[in-house]
């Protein structure tokens, strides 16, 4: 082969092997990209009045004067909307008048019609001729007038979505029907469905799939006392809803109301918190001792052998199968908890992570240099006071780098607590509440959220900042991680 | 031969001035009797018979590989930590067979301190490095562990440079005080006899004749047995010195009689270079 | 301060007495004993598991037999009367598993031979929490990207994605292809007539490589995505969270030949490539195998993503290599049907699932040990036995 080829294949592997690296890096890029955009979706947004409004009513949070001057506000500029739908309701129901008089009059003049035996065949058949297409005018008004009256009661509807029930209605139960859209993103969704009607039409080639063609709603309402409507909800919108950059910090520390759609994730956090350190409980202890004893006190032979090949093989077992375990052992057979419970949950993970403890500690322990055991037992120490008094402390920091991507590995994990102590809703509980009662955990609501929840598109942001949370949280586990280990190989070297 | 060749000096030994060993036959303090010590099948040191006077400097020499080390660390009997090593013969402390049936490891220890070829503080304090030894003996107190740390230190003579330091981590100590601390350590514990597995092989030269100073020192209050391949520092230290070669004692006796006159052949070959 | 010379105690005699002797021996044994039971509790977590998922799949296969579990398609465990065909569950499984692997293997195996052998030190040094991170994330942040963000994206441009996708990796291999062909056709020619037929043939072989590539392009330019949840979103997300599993461990691989074996490549003249792919590789073949088996593991075990981007839908594929269709897979299967099966227990529906944990069980226990058996390998290898 020539030279050149030679090296152009050295630099194409060259070129491939950068090329993974930069794909590996740009993967993690694309990844956290969008999680932390839209996460931050979840602290900071464009507020309404509306979301005031709820901040001050139910949380008690707010200026009371301030809001409710800007209600007054906001009032002001929704005036017109609802004098337009009361007018148009009358324009609706003066047409139902005007038709039942038409009616009326129609049902009059065929009788009449039907009185006057005398008339020629043809004057007969005019009058009926006329009769039917009075009648067709009336059913196509009355068709008119039911199509109308739908579509007010579907305009009503997302205007009362949009704006929150109209001034003077009855108090709703649910809190998302109580109030209007509280985020101003979720506001231009809301008045993009007001202005456009959605519908999918079918393409000329029957295989392909249909195409999503928008319709302004005004066009049903052309002619109407409505028709105005439609332009000035366009341009009124922010004076109607007053968007303000909002901070919303306590996403973090409230508690979730009405599903989800308000309020913020404590519960889930606390559940994850619990979940993590009671799983640290029990594998930690373990995990460091088997270090302990498979680094000094064991020695190379079939038991140390079958004892690595029973780790690897924990470490291998498929997380959902940890979960199945968990529910047919802790909480089946053991009966640790009446049903899925944080104790069961944490137990399960423990056993999850026992592995990557052991291994971890193992290796802290291995790197403590031998020099300061031997220097340690020639001083009379015994072996295990050596162990506790010098082995440990030296390994120590590495031991705690393990721990705390162990803890990483726990925060996250899903699976295994799914039949063990997940449930989608709960309250944020007290320690003593977690040996017999599940838990809300992050990584499970945002599964859940993210697919079983009633109105998955309306509470994405909340979605989004559970993953934040969650990723952010393991990351910065992580990063401890790093910086210790960073700190372990300086003082090393020192 | 060209002129950027270096000159290298005949290796000689001389035998520094100083105060004569004690005339009078001490105490035996270590005695070995037909001792060896295997790792698995290999045999590292062979049925070796010898006494080792109470309160002298004793050196070890012989080429790496010869087993010194090996007897050394036997004495403490800190080749327990190595598996598949195992011990035959006797090799007896005041009249106790360290390798007998029911003795005491730890008070073994405790009685022989040992120092190390690199100096190995623990990533402590200078005050609980020296500490560490008493503590674990019983003494408790901080005036008490004051005191013993503050004589032990003065001993190794690095009281005064580390006075001022004792809370400060001892990895931060230069290579020379790293091991006088050390020494310092083992003597924290009242120890008979003072291991010293090559002291000075990891230090520079201004260091490593601090510590010879220091060894001179010890003499008479510890028993000191030192292993080194460095055989000028063996005649500069020591009172008796023994050869080892391939796991056999060739030689011992004064150091004097052993670098001037010696009985064996290979002793003479070793001490003047012409193998090791 | 104490007068007396003595700081400390005067030590204990060097022997102990029989009984002092005995009480040593016997706390140093029940210490060990103690450390070594709190040890095995590992090997006891591994039986218990075996033991409590086997005890809940026996009675499935007592009541239903193995024949249809293991041979039938048809999955319809709440109908009347129910199938427990699970074979479309474990055909899924296998997609996802292969497809992963694909995205997983290549691209894991070279990041590690750039990590250890291309990249300078500095660099390498900022690469490793990059890995390390993607490491971190959890599964379930993935999967929520691949359900929120990556299957709506597949959708709707998903045929314009993997037209792109095979120009970017297509266009540099095929220039490669090109050179080296026409450099492999040639060298049987007369040194004159060399470099005009090395013009000529690469001048072909590029008008093919470019016809081929924009056919490809068009293809999947044309290709409808039905769905974004689908086995090639699952593969693809999957694949990049085996990808730091694979990473590391072959990288240590490859650190561990050493230099010696590279220097002596060199310095017969090899490149850098000609030295991986003819030394390194070679030497780290059970160790880079070792990598692909534990990837393959974190591919096969894992739940969350391919419950949230796989679809979910119990049947095979038409045709079966089609990675645009949605499947089910074991663990997917497992995590979702629980919530039903979880009322009736004690059904046949219930323990199914445990069968199914069984089969999971089985295949992961397998692959420990091969790769186990791959690692020893290596290490018997770099030994030099």
């Amino acid at each position: 082969m020539r030279l050149g080829t030679r090296k152009l294949i050295d630099r194409g592997m060259t070129a491939l092997g950068i090329g993974s690296i930069v794909l590996l890096a740009a993967a993690l890029l694309v990844f956290l990209a969008p999680i932390v955009v839209r996460g931050l979706g979840a602290f900071v947004f464009r507020g309404t009045i509306e979301y005031r409004q709820l901040t001050l009513e139910k949380f008690g949070r707010g200026d009371v004067d301030a809001v409710e001057a800007e209600q007054a506000e906001a009032v002001e500029a929704r005036r017109p909307v609802y004098e337009m739908l009361s007018a148009y309701k009358k324009e609706l129901a003066d047409g139902h008048e005007s038709l039942d008089e038409a009616k009326k009059q129609f049902r009059a003049d065929r009788k009449e019609m039907r009185r006057h035996e005398g008339l020629a065949d043809q004057q007969r058949a005019d009058a009926q001729a006329e009769l039917d297409r009075r009648e067709a005018e009336l059913d196509r008004r009355g068709e008119q007038l039911a199509k109308h009256e739908a579509s007010l009661v579907e305009l009503e509807e997302l205007i009362r979505e949009l704006l929150g029930p109209e001034p003077g209605q009855s108090v709703p139960v649910l809190w998302r029907d109580q109030y209007g859209q509280t985020r101003w993103d979720r506001a231009q969704v809301k008045l993009d469905q007001i202005l456009n009607v959605e519908t999918w039409v079918d393409q000329d080639d029957p295989d392909q799939p249909r195409v999503r063609v928008l319709v302004p709603r005004a066009d049903a309402f052309e002619g109407t006392t409505l028709a105005p409507l439609f332009p000035y909800i366009e341009n009124n919108a922010e004076a109607m809803l007053l968007p303000r950059l909002t901070f919303y910090w306590r996403f973090l520390t409230d508690t979730s109301f009405d599903a989800h759609f308000f309020g913020g994730i404590w519960p889930e956090i606390l559940g994850t918190i619990y979940l993590t350190l009671g799983a640290m409980l029990f594998a930690v202890p373990m995990g460091v001792v088997a270090a302990i004893y498979l680094v000094e006190y064991a020695r190379e032979g079939f038991l140390v052998r079958v004892l690595r090949t029973f780790i690897n093989t924990l470490a291998g077992v498929p997380s959902i199968v940890f979960g199945l375990f968990g529910l047919a052992f802790f909480i089946s057979t053991m009966h640790v908890s009446p049903s899925k419970s944080v104790l069961a949950g944490s137990m399960t993970l423990a056993m999850l992570i026992l592995p990557m403890v052991i291994r971890a500690s193992e290796e802290a322990i291995r790197a403590v240099p031998a020099t300061y055991k031997e220097a340690a037992l020639s001083l009379g120490a015994s072996k295990w006071w050596a162990v506790l008094t010098v082995i440990l402390p030296a390994a120590l920091p590495g031991v705690l780098t393990g721990i705390v991507i162990s803890m990483g590995r726990a925060a996250g994990e899903t699976a295994p607590i799914i039949f063990t102590a997940a449930v989608s809703v709960g309250k944020p509980l007290w320690p003593w509440e977690a040996l017999s009662q599940p838990t809300p955990a992050l990584p499970w609501n945002i599964y859940n959220l993210a697919t079983e929840h009633e109105a998955v598109d309306e509470i994405r942001h909340v979605q989004y900042g559970m993953v934040l949370t969650l990723v952010l949280l393991v990351l910065l586990l992580n990063a401890a991680a790093i910086v210790m280990r960073a700190r372990i190989s300086k003082k090393l070297r020192a | 031969m060209t002129e950027n060749t270096l000159h290298i000096p005949a290796r000689k030994t001389t035998l520094p001035d100083r105060k004569p060993a004690p005339a009078a036959p001490s105490r035996v303090h270590v005695r070995a009797e037909e001792f060896s010590v295997f790792y698995g099948q290999n045999e590292a040191v062979r049925k070796v018979s010898f006494e080792i006077p109470a309160g002298q400097v004793t050196a070890i020499i012989g080429p790496s590989g010869c087993g010194k080390s090996t007897f050394l660390r036997a004495i403490n009997r800190m080749n327990d930590l190595i598996p598949g090593c195992r011990a035959a013969g006797k090799l007896l402390l005041d009249e106790n067979d360290v390798f007998g049936p029911r003795i005491d490891v730890t008070a073994l220890r405790r009685r022989v301190g040992m120092v190390f070829q690199k100096p190995n503080p623990f990533p402590k304090s200078v005050f609980d490095n020296v500490a560490y030894g008493p503590r674990i003996h019983g003494v408790r107190g901080r005036t008490r562990l004051m005191d013993v740390v503050q004589r032990s230190l003065r001993k190794a003579a690095l009281w005064d440079e580390v006075k001022d330091r004792l809370p400060q981590n001892a990895l931060g100590l230069s290579g020379g005080q790293q091991q006088r601390l050390c020494i310092a350590r083992a003597i924290a514990v009242d120890p008979e006899i003072l291991l010293m597995d090559e002291p000075t092989s990891a230090l520079d030269p201004q260091a490593t004749s601090r510590i010879e100073d220091l060894i001179g020192e010890l003499r008479g209050n510890y028993t000191v047995i030192a292993v080194t391949h460095n055989m000028q520092q063996a005649a500069r230290i020591s009172d008796f010195t023994a050869f080892f070669y391939e796991g056999d004692l060739i030689d011992f006796g004064p150091t004097t009689q052993l670098f001037t006159n010696p009985r064996e052949k290979r002793t003479e070959d070793y001490i003047t270079g012409r193998f090791g | 301060m104490v007068s007396s010379d003595r700081l400390v105690p005067a030590g204990r005699s060097l022997l102990l007495s029989y009984r002092a002797d005995r009480m040593r021996r016997l706390g140093s044994l029940v210490g060990q004993s103690i450390l070594l039971l709190i040890t095995s509790s590992s090997i006891l977590a591994v039986l218990f598991i075996f033991y409590f998922i086997g005890r809940d799949a026996i009675p499935f296969f007592q009541a239903e037999g193995f024949r249809e579990f293991f041979t039938s398609a048809d999955w319809y465990p709440s109908g009347d009367p129910p199938a427990y065909g699970a074979l479309a569950i474990f055909y899924g499984s296998a997609m996802v598993t292969v497809g992963a692997t694909l995205v997983a293997v290549p691209l894991g195996v070279l990041a590690a031979l750039c990590l250890s052998d291309i990249l300078p030190f500095s660099i390498r040094q900022m690469v490793k929490p990059v890995i390390e991170i993607l490491a971190a994330i959890p599964s379930v942040a993935f999967g929520f990207f691949a359900l929120v963000v990556f299957a709506p994206l597949l959708q709707e441009h998903g045929g314009r994605l993997l037209a792109w996708v095979g120009w970017l990796v297509g266009g540099p291999l095929a220039v490669l292809g090109v050179v080296v062909l026409s450099d492999l056709a040639t060298a049987g020619l007369p040194e004159k007539l060399r470099a005009a037929g090395r013009g000529a043939i690469g001048l072909v072989l590029a008008v093919v490589a470019f016809v081929g590539l924009a056919r490809l392009g068009d293809f999947f330019h044309g290709l409808q995505i039905v769905t974004g949840v689908n086995a090639l979103n699952a593969s693809i997300i999957l694949g990049i969270m085996a990808l730091p599993t694979v990473v590391s461990v072959s990288e240590d691989a490859l650190q561990a030949v050493g230099r010696e074996l590279r220097e002596g490549s060199y310095a017969l003249g090899a490149t850098r490539a000609e030295t991986l792919v003819r030394v390194v590789i070679p030497a780290a073949a059970s160790g880079i195998s070792a990598a692909v088996i534990l990837g393959v593991m974190r591919a096969v075990g894992e739940t969350m993503v391919v419950w949230m981007a796989s679809g979910n839908a119990a049947h095979v594929p038409e045709p079966w290599y089609d990675f645009l269709a949605s499947v089910r897979t074991l663990t997917a299967n497992i995590a979702g049907d629980m919530g039903e099966a979880d009322q009736s227990l004690g059904s046949s529906r219930y323990h199914v699932l445990f069968a199914m944990a069984l089969c999971l069980l089985a295949v992961s226990f397998a692959l420990n040990m091969l790769s186990e058996w791959a690692v020893h390998r290596s290490r018997k290898k770099m030994r030099g036995q």
